[in-house]
């Protein structure tokens, strides 16, 4: 059993981790209760995991807690106050979820490419989350104005 | 039956719980589900008691003036609830944003995030519920909108009865305007709001004053009149799939919940030699049983075990060094893909006595058989030119993007279980129910199912084996407890669309008409895989093994379809309901076909098709999609055009798609005209989404989805073998509805079978060459991100 120091949303938490080799997905949701971040395959190829660690998107599922404490993450529930990061909005605008079950990775991915200084198509590349409803033409539409 | 008989026999109105309550049967998918249209006829047969029971629905007007919607559905990305919303408010006379939809699971609004925890609607156990076969919005159109129209026009009454109360006598219907929410005596400029009629409204005085009630062509609202009906309007749960609020079945926490995750036998048919001795680390091992028969699993043959623990991430890993010793089955043959595949070559050559002739009759008598198949020999014999292939398709998975999960609380009193409560992400909550009483022994008012959020559903979550396991772990732990399959559960123990062995020989005559047609698809039957000693399927023709192969748009001379069953003996792998199901599978060989028709009589695939359907609205789709996929007369080089038209789930589409081979080996998809007529589009946006959609679907199965099994053993354990479209895969998709004001039909799944066609067609006019195995790139990979 070990406390490891994480910072999530601007929030300084202490997490009691047993196994140090838990990745970074599993204690945000089963211990500090942030399910925004979600479980799609846990090998790095879905995104459905992905988060902003230090401003990059990186993928929860397969980074330690051990590396990830005392680094900056923001989840998708960290990413504004109710829906005002342009993302959010031209997703409701565009109605780009179907399920929902991959946005909040999709989106983390926008907007770490957003906040990388990509605008627009250009962010297109860097958004590889699968998405298996299908929702890419509204993705495409939303991210264009961003 | 008619529309008056549907009302009579399933609405009834009361004034219960204080307020004006309209119940309603909503018929679910049909074939689906436990009760269907025949099923719930009988149940209601009597007429003249209504078992409230056997209700599914409610309209309710609460003193508040709030009006409710329950329904037993789920959202699993197909917005359903906002079109309920639209036909209850368009013939209410509400705003529909202030329809509150309950689901069984919940006394939230959906405008505001969904916390699955709290319970309404106790007793409601008995509701039939599920969802499924694109049936959301067209199973309901009548009977909600009614019930709505029946609502309103008692709330009239209740003000007739007000006016009457305070000395005013008039019954004169047209005096009286119900609008947003209020009923408007217009000569004394009275108004009432809907909360201050209802419990006049629920009074038989007031249904003294309806008494038009029954008659749906006075309730109705006429199609020119809609203000709410066909308004493209947002869905209220995407904010909070936008924020992460959203709670899917993953996501449920319970005070005291344990975490669990499921390891299969790794050989489909095998089952457990003992159960391991609880690791260090765990809280139990629990042993599974499998919930029901699916082809080489053995309904109650412990097939898996569940590894308990205080965290998902200690449960898998527990699970995964768990040393486990499963016994085998004694033959895994039925279980490898490769030998069903060459089994079912040679059961489409040699059928054998089990052939099922479909079309023109549905029968097994060989006399039958031989008379049909000696006259279509002859069509063909003489036809001025033929076509023939034979079309292979796989076993493909449905991975959904949430993978299966469910929480479970048994309660005990001693030994005895005492209550039973379930959150689930599931399309089937009244099957729900019933595993949960055969397992614990429960009666159904004893049994509480909260259906959260589906990440996915796609045929997938009707299943029970994950509910079950979950019910049976919580049973065992006696607590509440959350069991989840990690992904290569998931995609070695799906219940897949099954494969198919397709020969078709047609023909054409000196006019160039379609003399001769002979279809022939051997495949796997899921209604066969989950036959009973009572419920006798492998007495009948499986309609889902033809559909899309049957009830074709073209004129056609001697033409028959058959189907060679493959049993679980030859075929052992499990099946289950696939986004279109046999359609998925069909259309495809019928779709090249006709290609390879148009091609052999020098027509263009359009004009081809035009010139021997009769059917108007087909011949619409057509004509639109024509005119959407203008740009494939002016392709530039190395990219070329195919199309296919289908009718699924009462819905037409046709799709055009523009390919290209950028490299040896490869396929871009650059663009996907779809046309869809669905009838009256509720809500165009969601019926565009679910286009969007299907197409992707229909895509990754045409070019990448494969299950393969060799000895029992699936080859494919997680998305780095099973390629699935990403962003920069995707085409461009245009979809344009057509405008009509026929009854809404299905949409959820129909934008699926003209993919793969299209697509063949495509890359035949693109490389000459004739595809008829799917998928086109077996092997696949999907890179790391």
């Amino acid at each position: 059993m070990a406390m490891y120091n994480l910072n999530v949303n601007g929030t300084a938490y202490q997490a009691n981790v047993s196994d140090a080799a838990t990745p970074l997905l599993w204690v945000l949701r089963d211990i500090l209760g942030l399910t925004g971040t979600k479980y799609g395959c846990g090998i790095e190829v879905c995104g459905a995991c992905t988060v902003l660690m230090d401003g990059q998107p990186a993928h929860a599922c397969v980074i330690d807690i051990s590396s990830a404490a005392g680094r900056k993450i923001v989840t998708i529930e960290g990413l504004s106050a109710n829906n005002t990061h342009p993302a959010q909005k031209a997703w409701i605008d565009n109605q780009v979820p179907q399920c929902g079950y991959c946005q909040p990775g999709m989106i983390m991915s926008v907007a770490g490419a957003m906040q990388a200084g990509h605008h627009g198509k250009e962010i297109l590349p860097e958004v590889k989350n699968l998405c298996v409803c299908g929702t890419y033409q509204r993705v495409r539409t939303a991210v264009a104005k961003l | 039956m008619s529309v008056k008989d549907q009302i009579t026999r399933r609405q009834f109105i009361s004034g219960a719980a204080g307020g004006l309550v309209v119940g309603l049967f909503l018929p679910a998918g049909g074939r689906l589900f436990g009760m269907g249209e025949a099923e719930a006829a009988d149940l209601l047969a009597d007429g003249a008691a209504f078992d409230a029971s056997a209700l599914n629905a409610w309209v309710r007007i609460a003193p508040s003036g709030t009006a409710e919607l329950m329904f037993g559905g789920c959202e699993m990305g197909q917005g359903t609830m906002t079109g309920l919303a639209q036909l209850l408010a368009e013939e209410l006379k509400v705003d529909w944003t202030k329809i509150v939809i309950k689901r069984p699971d919940t006394n939230e609004n959906p405008n505001t995030p969904v916390t699955p925890y709290t319970s309404s609607y106790l007793g409601t156990s008995t509701f039939r519920y599920g969802t499924g076969g694109s049936s959301g919005i067209s199973r309901r159109w009548l009977p909600l909108r009614v019930a709505g129209a029946q609502a309103r026009e008692l709330l009239v009454a209740g003000a007739m009865l007000k006016l009457r109360a305070s000395g005013t006598e008039d019954t004169d219907r047209t005096h009286y305007v119900a609008a947003h929410g209020e009923v408007t005596h217009v000569p004394t400029s009275t108004r009432w709001s809907y909360g201050a009629l209802v419990s006049l409204a629920a009074t038989p005085d007031a249904r003294v004053l309806v008494p038009f009630i029954d008659d749906a062509t006075r309730l109705l609202t006429a199609t020119a009149d809609f203000k709410i009906i066909g308004q493209r309007l947002q869905r209220p749960d995407i904010p909070a799939k936008t924020s992460g609020a959203a709670k899917f079945g993953i996501d449920v926490f319970l005070p005291g919940m344990m975490f669990a995750v499921v390891k299969h036998c790794p050989t489909v048919g095998g089952v457990l030699s003992t159960t391991p001795a609880t690791p260090t680390g765990a809280i139990k091992v629990v042993p599974l049983k499998a919930y029901d028969n699916r082809g080489a699993v053995v309904k109650d043959s412990w097939n898996a075990l569940a590894v308990v623990a205080d965290n998902t991430w200690k449960a898998n890993k527990l699970a995964k060094s768990l040393k486990i010793t499963w016994k085998l089955p004694t033959s895994t043959a039925s279980v490898d893909t490769a030998t069903i595949a060459q089994v079912a070559q040679q059961r489409l050559a040699t059928p054998g006595a089990g052939m099922w002739l479909a079309e023109p009759v549905a029968t097994t008598d060989p006399t039958v058989i031989a008379t049909n198949e000696a006259a279509v020999t002859a069509a063909l014999g003489s036809a001025t030119a033929k076509v023939q292939a034979t079309f292979n398709l796989p076993y493909v998975p449905h991975a959904t993007m949430e993978v299966p999960n469910c929480t479970a609380s048994v309660v005990y009193s001693g030994t005895t279980p005492v209550t039973c409560e379930i959150w689930a992400p599931t399309q089937n909550a009244s099957s729900v129910i019933a595993t949960a009483s055969a397992l614990t022994g429960l009666p159904a008012s004893s049994i509480l199912v909260h259906t959260t959020f589906l990440g996915g559903g796609l045929g997938r979550k009707i299943e029970m084996d994950y509910v079950s396991q979950a019910i049976q772990t919580s049973m065992a732990v006696k607590a509440p407890v959350k069991v989840m399959w990690p992904r290569e559960e998931d995609f070695a123990n799906d219940q897949f669309r099954p494969m198919a062995a397709i020969s078709v020989k047609a023909g054409l005559d000196s006019a160039k008409k379609i003399s001769a047609w002979s279809y022939r698809v051997a495949t796997p039957s899921i209604s066969w895989q989950r036959a009973t000693a009572t419920n006798n399927n492998k007495l009948k023709l499986d309609g889902q093994a033809v559909e899309g192969a049957v009830a074709l748009p073209y004129t056609r001379g001697s033409s028959l379809t058959e189907w060679v069953p493959l049993d679980s003996d030859v075929a052992g792998l499990p099946v289950g309901y696939w986004r279109s199901v046999g359609a998925s599978m069909n259309v495809f060989a019928a779709e090249s076909i006709i290609d390879m028709l148009a091609d052999a009589a020098g027509e263009d695939p359009f004009t081809f098709r035009m010139n021997r359907i009769t059917d108007a609205r087909t011949l619409a789709v057509l004509a639109a999609a024509d005119t959407l996929s203008a740009w494939r007369k002016t392709l530039p080089a190395g990219r070329a055009w195919g199309m296919a038209i289908s009718k699924a789930f009462g819905t037409t589409v046709c799709e055009v798609v523009d390919v290209s081979q950028p490299a040896l080996g490869t396929m871009k998809v650059n663009r996907v005209a779809c046309v869809v007529d669905c009838g009256i589009a509720v809500n165009p946006d969601a019926v565009e989404a679910q286009m969007q959609g299907g197409v992707i679907h229909g895509l990754n199965a045409t070019l990448w989805g494969n299950a393969v099994f060799k000895l029992g053993i699936a080859q494919q354990l997680n998305f780095n073998k099973n390629r699935m479209m990403r962003l920069g895969d995707a085409p461009e998709i245009q979809v344009a509805i057509v405008q009509n004001t026929y009854d809404p039909s299905g949409t959820g799944e129909p934008a699926v079978p003209p993919v793969a066609p299209a697509i063949a067609n495509a890359w035949y006019r693109l490389t000459k060459t004739r595809v008829t195995s799917l998928p086109f790139f077996p092997g696949a990979t999907m890179g790391g991100l």
